[in-house]
Parts: structure tokens; sequence; C-alpha cells
């Protein structure tokens, strides 16, 4: 993990946090000391609690609520030794994929700020890649570690349901939601992994994760549809990911049923999310962005039943998942966005009749994976002809995050990606 | 299940006390509806699976 001191932190972060607005708070939040990430300095996205300090949640609903108690991931991180400096921007109530924000500003990709940095933990994934901190923590219901971690060109890990304690997290959709590193390299992302997984019994999800990682074995093989890649993905992007799959030894399958299963995985983050949220609806709905609102207004009409009855799915596509995509393979190889990353403008409150589509298609890969409940990470694996990043992801069976690691510790050992850094 | 129109759309909401301006409806409709697949798995699960089995899934599959 990069020695970056917090003077070195203070200085890059006053020169690019006009050009990207990562940060919405610069105040540090807890000192650090001995322990395996002494001094290691890191942000995190503005929804992770802590006792007497203001979390937003990228909201203006929240701005300025002080928490209560502290999130079980930060008393993890605090022990460990990690110097908190402040907290990094996110979609409104991490609903969002784009990394836009009415409320805070936008988030913008340092690569270029013109472009998207993916969301929700949209100032995760560019603090991380402007190299502003060595990591960060993000949350993940439908690709909100992933996206931003692929737009951006940084390493981004969405753990198992039920691998990292939520308490003390802002919720959206508890069936979904997940908590994750994201960091320059694969091995930065074990080490943060490594203090924040562990059953926690004021999460009772948690409970139902094995005591221990898994050995950290050899890999098998990868599973990859090479054909669904070439005619879905855009043709750099294919190109990038087919030949970063080299790297391993791949076995070729069907596609799971992406879309079908990202409908499922939408019939559940937004039931849930709306009633999360059904108090506010009722009563100040105008404090919403006009984006968030109307997301939370689709969960309303979701009948119980079609909620329920993708629940009850949610198991056997599992199953089928683990024994026949990866029947001959240890992680599944697919493109994290499989589309050219689009501009702010054209995601944003005035990107017109074609934004829905947009939309889609950069969330059309990451969403399955949250339904499914599995880990997956998000590696660097190239670039545009536009200078943007572009990312694979790996997608394990439930709890496999250190075979995951070790794929991202191996690939990164053969390829530099995830050192390139944006200039300004 | 069929698609639902913006008038169930609008009764839904306002049945749970969401404020829906003029015209929201329409909007919405698409989106809600493209949620409701037909899904290959449904016919063949069993009567006993429920919202809460997943997890035995979850115990069948990972890594031992």
């Amino acid at each position: 993990m990069s020695g970056l001191t917090l003077e070195e932190a203070r200085r890059r972060i006053e020169r690019w946090q006009p050009r990207i607005n990562a940060f919405v708070s610069t105040e540090p939040r807890s000192k650090g000391s001995g322990g395996p990430l002494a001094g290691k300095v890191l942000a995190h996205k503005d929804m992770f609690y802590r006792r007497g300090r203001v979390s937003n949640c990228g909201s203006r609903i929240r701005k300025a609520w002080m928490a209560a108690e502290t999130a079980a991931v930060l008393e993890r991180l605090d022990a460990a030794g990690a110097l908190d400096i402040g907290t990094l921007n996110m979609s409104e109530f991490a609903y969002g994929p784009t990394g836009h924000n009415d409320h805070w500003g936008d988030c913008c990709n340092p690569w270029n700020p013109e472009y998207i940095t993916g969301g929700s933990s949209s100032g995760s994934g560019a603090a991380v890649a402007a190299g502003l901190v060595v990591a960060a923590l993000g949350s993940d219901t439908g690709g909100s570690v992933r996206l931003p971690a692929s737009a951006c060109g940084v390493t981004g890990l969405k753990t198992t349901w039920g691998r990292v304690s939520r308490h003390g997290a802002m919720p959206l959709s508890h069936s979904l939601d997940t908590i994750g590193p994201l960091a320059r390299s694969a091995e930065d992302c074990a080490l943060i992994y490594g203090v924040i997984a562990g059953r926690d019994p004021r999460d009772p999800v948690t409970a139902h994760a094995p005591g221990d990682a898994p050995v950290d074995a050899p890999l098998r093989s990868i599973a990859l549809s090479s054909r669904w890649i070439r005619e879905n993905a855009h043709a750099e992007v294919a190109d990038a990911v087919l030949a970063a799959a080299r790297a391993f030894q791949t076995v070729e399958v069907e596609p799971p049923p992406f879309d079908l299963l990202s409908a499922h995985c939408l019939t559940v983050m937004q039931a849930e999310a709306s009633a999360q949220h059904a108090q506010w609806m009722r009563e100040r709905p105008q404090d919403y962005s006009s984006a968030v609102r109307a997301r939370l207004e689709a969960g309303f009409a979701i009948p119980a039943p079609q909620y329920l009855e993708a629940l009850r799915l949610r198991g056997a596509w599992l199953e089928r998942f683990c024994n026949e995509t990866l029947a001959k393979a240890d992680a599944y190889l697919v493109p994290t966005i499989a589309v050219p990353l689009p501009t702010r403008e054209q995601t944003g409150p005035r990107g017109g009749p074609d934004m829905p589509r947009l939309l889609g298609e950069v969330t059309r890969l990451t969403r399955w994976v949250n339904y499914l409940g599995v880990p997956a990470l998000s590696l660097p694996c190239g670039f545009d002809l536009r200078g943007l990043p572009i990312g694979l992801q790996l997608v394990a069976r439930p709890f496999a995050e250190a075979t995951l690691l070790s794929a991202g510790r191996a690939f990164q050992r053969a390829t530099d990606w995830h050192r390139r850094e944006p200039k300004w | 299940m069929k698609p639902l129109d913006t008038h169930t759309i609008e009764t839904m909401l306002a049945a749970q006390g969401i404020p829906l301006a003029l015209g929201r409806a329409e909007k919405l409709a698409p989106g809600v509806n493209a949620l409701n697949v037909p899904d290959p798995l449904r016919a063949a699960l069993p009567f006993e699976i429920d919202a809460t089995s997943y997890l035995g899934s979850v115990r069948k599959v990972q890594p031992k």
C-alpha cells in the first residue's frame, strides 16, 4: 500500500478538489495509531456514521445530520490504525449510478471531468484514482463500488451479502446492500477487506458468514462468454476485456441471463428503497432531487407479490450460477461497464430522452451480481481511445472473496493498468 | 401479471400517501412494467420455497 503521508494528501486534495469535487468534508475524523493500517490515509463515502459527526448521505434531507453511533466498519478501521481524513461525495442516498449530485455538486472523473465517475461511491473512486487517499470504503447495492472503480481506473471489491457488517451504514435495500473497499490494487483491497470482514451481532446477516476467510488456493480457471462479449459490449471494451482474459486459463460458458436477473434486482431494490424512504416521501418529497424522487416513486408501484417472488427465485438462480456457470471455474469474467463512459451532461438532469437507455447500458452488468448476493472484483484492464479507463469484473461463489483477490493479485502482477494515474 | 396502466399506478401511489405530479404516472409506467418479466424457473419452484430459502442456497454453494 502506498506510503502517502497526511501532508502530501492535503496538498493533493487542495490541487484536485476544485477539479473533481471528491470530498464533502476534509475535517479529520480519526487519528490512527498502531496496527496493520497504521498511518494509512483513508476517507470514506459520506454514509458511514461516526458518533458525534455529520453524515450527509449525499442528500439535502440529512444535511448536517449527526450520527449517534459509529459504523462497525469504521470501528474496525480505527482499531487497525487507519487515518480517516474526511467524507467523500456520493450519489444522493446512494441511489444513482453516475456520480451526479444536485445537492453537493457532481463528482467528476479525474481522467476527464466532463465524464461520469460512476456511482454511487463516486467520491471513493475519484479520490483513490487521483491519489488523494490510498483506499476508501464504498457501498454496493447495484454496482456502486464496481461502477466508480471501473470508470475511474481503480480496483473495487463488492463483498458477499453478509460478509461485512452494515451496522451504522446508511441503508438503501437490505437484501442487496454490501460494503467494500476501493483502492489502487487488489493487494490494497485485500488489506482493507481483511480488517472489515467478519461477523457482527449488530448485523444479523453476518451470522451466516463462514468464520474464517477461505484458504487462498490456486485458481483452477475463469469462466468466460467471449461471443456474448463480442456481440454485446462496445468493440473497445470487448478488445480490452478479452485481451485481459488471456492472463487466465479460461473455459467458455453460456452467459447468465443478465437482463432477467437485473430486472429482479431492480424489483427488490426499488421496493425496499421506497419502503425505507416512505416517511420522507410522504412528508418532504420536494427535498429529493428529481432523479431520486422518480426512482423512489417507481418503487411504490411494485406489487408486494412481485417483490416477494423475486426473492423466492433468488436461491434457485444462485444455485444455477454456481452449479452451471462456475461448474469448471472459480470465477466468471465479464466487463464491469460494457459501453463507453457517457458524459455528465448526457446522463444528468438535461440528458434528454436517451438518458434512461444510457443509464441502463452503464448498469447492465452489475446488478445481476447483487441479486445473486455473490462477491465481485472490478479490475482496470485498459483505456479507450478517449483515454478513459475500462474495467473487467470477476464474479465468484458466496464468500469466495479470497479467490477473487488472489486472481486480482495475479492479474496485476502481470499488468500495470492499475498503476496508471490521471495527470493534473 | 398484466402491465399496470397509468390510472392503476396513480391509484397505488395515492393509496400509500405518495403525491404524484400530473403526467408522472405515464413516465413511470414503462420502467415499472419492464420489471415484470417472465422467469423460466418460476414454474418449477417448489411451493415451500420462500424469501428466506436463499440462505439455504448460499450454504449449499459456498466454498467448503
